[in-house]
């Protein structure tokens, strides 16, 4: 892109006029050149929210922040209505639950720890299964990265405060993390962030959240 | 403690300086969600991930790019247009009162009167009308471009390419 365009894209997108898809391209773009364009526009254009009057904002938002702060099971990007949430993650235990049924009704092994991460669409996108210590990860429905970026695999134990990486995930999916680097314990956070090539360049991830869950014993399991 | 430096504390965790920052700023966030989205649910909904987003990114926070009140009004603005998107911008714009919004000079005053706005009025006074009107619809009330062409009743390709020159032409003259 020229420097006009960059200039004309990142003012599409502060500006809101952006599509769906195109707005988290940018969002995720990784450029320097496109970031510190958006964030000159953001500074020209902030003082336009002085046209929206201030109001105040329903009794109990604060409370429904604090516990999704304290539980962060949430990518905010696939909640619409708060009723919509329970049911979201009702549907990922029922989803987790049956697989779990269905994968391990001969065997009776151990109380499996597992979890499935699921796409925008509520489509049951990836599992993760804690497996000889370690981990596995398959795809469900498997779909390519976007062009140019990667899929990186995150766990977080709970009560951590920052990820640990498990690696890029190539194109077939399939993952199996040893059981030296992560130890699967009940709780523990599990994400997909998309980055640049060859992973984020910081021990944190620097893309967005495509995807995450909870491991949790399968009921029955 | 100033807000950049709230936003500092913020990021290293400090749940207390984020409360405080809801307490100061929610009524204006919450306003600027209100008036992209028009309905108190999905404003919630707006301001509720806009501050898990403050909370998650807060040590993206650049003081030497622009001021902590425009970051947490872009932030809470982007959870706004995500939710306005996710419903394919299903949301009434026919209400008449939509098209009201200040463009005229003396109604900018709230603009003038933001930090580095006086400029920016001024640089929004000096386009076409129907351009700023644009402008102003997409940015204060989340209109796509299509809505804002059935708005003011000019062609779609008209809007945005006038959309398009309105930001080049305020780049112009903001720089």
């Amino acid at each position: 892109m020229t420097p006009d365009e960059i200039e004309d894209l990142a003012g599409e997108y502060v500006l809101g006029t952006l599509e769906a898809g195109a707005a988290r391209a940018v969002a995720a773009d990784p450029d320097p050149a496109l970031q510190a364009a958006i964030a000159r526009w953001e500074a020209r254009l902030a003082p336009l929210s002085a046209l929206a009057p201030p109001a105040p904002p329903p009794p109990g938002l604060w409370a429904r922040i604090e516990a999704s702060l304290a539980a962060p099971v949430v990518v905010p990007l696939q909640r619409t209505r708060n009723w919509l949430w329970p049911a979201w993650a009702a549907g990922a235990s029922a989803v987790a639950a049956g697989l779990a049924a269905f994968l391990w009704l001969q065997p009776a092994p151990a109380p499996q720890l597992m979890t499935v991460l699921l796409s925008r669409q509520d489509q049951p996108a990836w599992l993760v299964q804690a497996e000889g210590g370690g981990l596995r990860l398959a795809a469900l429905n498997p779909q390519p990265a976007p062009e140019g970026r990667v899929l990186q695999l995150w766990a977080l134990p709970q009560g951590a405060t920052a990820p640990t990486s498990l690696g890029l995930i190539p194109p077939s999916g399939a993952v199996s993390i040893a059981p030296g680097r992560v130890a699967p314990s009940p709780g523990m956070l599990i994400e997909i962030t998309l980055e640049p090539p060859g992973g984020s360049p910081n021990p944190r991830p620097s893309g967005p959240i495509l995807f995450i869950g909870r491991l949790a014993a399968a009921a029955g399991s | 403690m100033d807000s950049a430096a709230q936003l500092a504390a913020i990021a290293g965790g400090d749940r207390a300086a984020l409360r405080a920052l809801y307490d100061a700023e929610a009524p204006r966030l919450f306003g600027i969600a209100l008036a992209l989205l028009r309905d108190r649910d999905r404003a919630a909904d707006a301001l509720h991930d806009g501050f898990l987003n403050i909370a998650r990114r807060a040590g993206q926070f650049d003081a030497s790019r622009g001021a902590a009140s425009a970051w947490t009004g872009a932030v809470v603005r982007h959870a706004a247009l995500d939710i306005a998107r996710r419903q394919g911008r299903e949301i009434p714009t026919d209400d008449p009162a939509l098209g009201d919004i200040p463009v005229e000079a003396e109604a900018l005053t709230q603009v003038a009167a933001a930090d580095d706005g006086r400029r920016l009025r001024d640089c929004l006074l000096a386009l076409e009308e129907s351009r700023r009107r644009g402008i102003l619809l997409a940015f204060v009330h989340g209109l796509s471009h299509a809505q804002i062409a059935a708005k003011l009743e000019l062609p779609l390709g008209t809007v945005k390419a006038w959309i398009r020159r309105g930001l080049a032409q305020l780049r112009g003259c903001l720089t």
